[in-house]
């Protein structure tokens, strides 16, 4: 619980060379990390898949990918919306990308979830 | 891809374009081979040409990028080869009056296939988690299955043609079987309930050119194949299965006004 008080200044470098400087929780870390997982492994795929993600996610629950985190079931039922039983797929690609952090609570539970 | 997302609606235009193809068809050859030729050939331009502009939409919504651009890209590769070799063999047949088989058509079509083997692998990626190896085997075995046949045929054809009609004779076979398996593994994963019905209208379309393929060799054997044989509704019925394909993937993958976070970022940036 101590640790989720704990500041770190995370520096988000813009492609066109902005930066933004900001103060986050481990909780706010987590989260930035499930989002550029997810984000990734959609992009890679293809922006149209990340748009249509991105689209069902406002449309079905008024959320954004970063509300996943804490709704991980939202992205599973798009997902599963999109590619059917072969979901899993793309979960396995997250899972990939997540994988130096699965040992943090939270993100176990999120992956947890969309695995089910 | 067993998703909520298939249009009824889409599904019954499937339908009356097979039917509507079939019953051209089958009238055209009730008058006679001449009217069959000129409208198999006539129907050879909208159809394939159908399928490059949607394999050019798709493509481009895709911008080329992801594994999903990578797969549009070499299918308009593939489109834009057979819409190519379909408009030569027209134009020997119609304008010429000449034996379309062996010409510029042929090395149009076979430089189709490279293009259609890359594009179902990709096209595939997303489920390779649901293809076992007992699906690769059994559709490899079906594709070694309609290859030995089929070579055997074309190798023991007429001992007057040249080493270059008979090379062409025998890429065909070749072609086809190596084609076959990854588009038999997308019907099985259909028939697994994997996959819905318009994701697996490519992977048929595949096959059923397949098919067509080995019925045009074999009806070439026998020099009872004339343009418009009823084996070339195959043919057509395989471009029309395309094009849904394609189509089902526009209709998923449409453009979105900016409603998120990112895209509004994406926007300002």
């Amino acid at each position: 619980m101590r640790c989720n008080s704990i500041k770190v200044t995370l520096f988000y470098i813009m492609p066109e060379g902005n930066c933004f400087v900001f103060d986050a929780t481990n909780g706010e870390i987590s989260k930035a990390l499930v989002t550029l997982a997810v984000e990734k492994t959609l992009l890679n795929m293809g922006k149209p898949v990340l748009d249509e993600v991105q689209h069902r996610l406002f449309a079905n629950y008024k959320s954004y990918i970063p509300d996943c985190y804490e709704h991980p079931e939202y992205l599973k039922n798009v997902l599963k919306e999109l590619y059917g039983n072969c979901y899993n797929n793309i979960v396995q690609s997250i899972k990939k990308n997540l994988e130096e952090f699965i040992t943090k609570k939270p993100i176990e539970h999120f992956l947890a979830v969309i695995s089910e | 891809m067993q998703t909520n997302l298939e249009k009824p609606q889409t599904k019954k235009y499937l339908v009356f374009s097979i039917l509507g193809i079939g019953f051209v068809m089958l009238a055209a050859n009730l008058a006679g081979q001449e009217i069959t030729s000129l409208t198999t050939n006539l129907l050879l331009v909208p159809l394939p040409g159908t399928l490059v502009v949607l394999s050019i939409i798709i493509a481009a919504r895709f911008s080329a990028a992801g594994e999903h651009g990578r797969a549009w890209l070499l299918f308009v590769g593939l489109a834009a080869s057979w819409f190519t070799a379909e408009q030569i063999w027209l134009v020997y047949d119609l304008v010429y009056k000449t034996d379309p088989f062996p010409s510029m058509a042929d090395i149009f079509y076979l430089a189709g296939y490279p293009f259609l083997f890359l594009f179902s692998i990709y096209y595939l990626k997303p489920l390779k988690e649901a293809i076992s190896k007992k699906t690769i085997i059994c559709a490899s075995f079906a594709a070694i299955a309609l290859l030995t046949p089929s070579l055997y045929m074309a190798y023991d054809t007429d001992s007057e043609i040249s080493t270059f009609e008979l090379v062409l004779a025998l890429s065909y076979p070749i072609a086809d079987a190596i084609v076959l398996v990854p588009a038999l593994i997308g019907v099985i994963l259909f028939f697994k309930g994997e996959v819905n019905f318009l994701w697996s209208l490519v992977c048929l379309a595949i096959v059923l050119n397949v098919v067509a393929d080995t019925g045009f060799l074999i009806t070439s054997m026998d020099d009872s194949y004339y343009t418009g044989h009823p084996i070339d509704i195959l043919y057509l019925w395989s471009y029309i299965l395309f094009s849904f394909g394609v189509y089902s993937h526009i209709q998923i993958f449409k453009r979105h006004r900016p409603n998120t976070k990112s895209q509004c970022l994406d926007d300002l940036r």
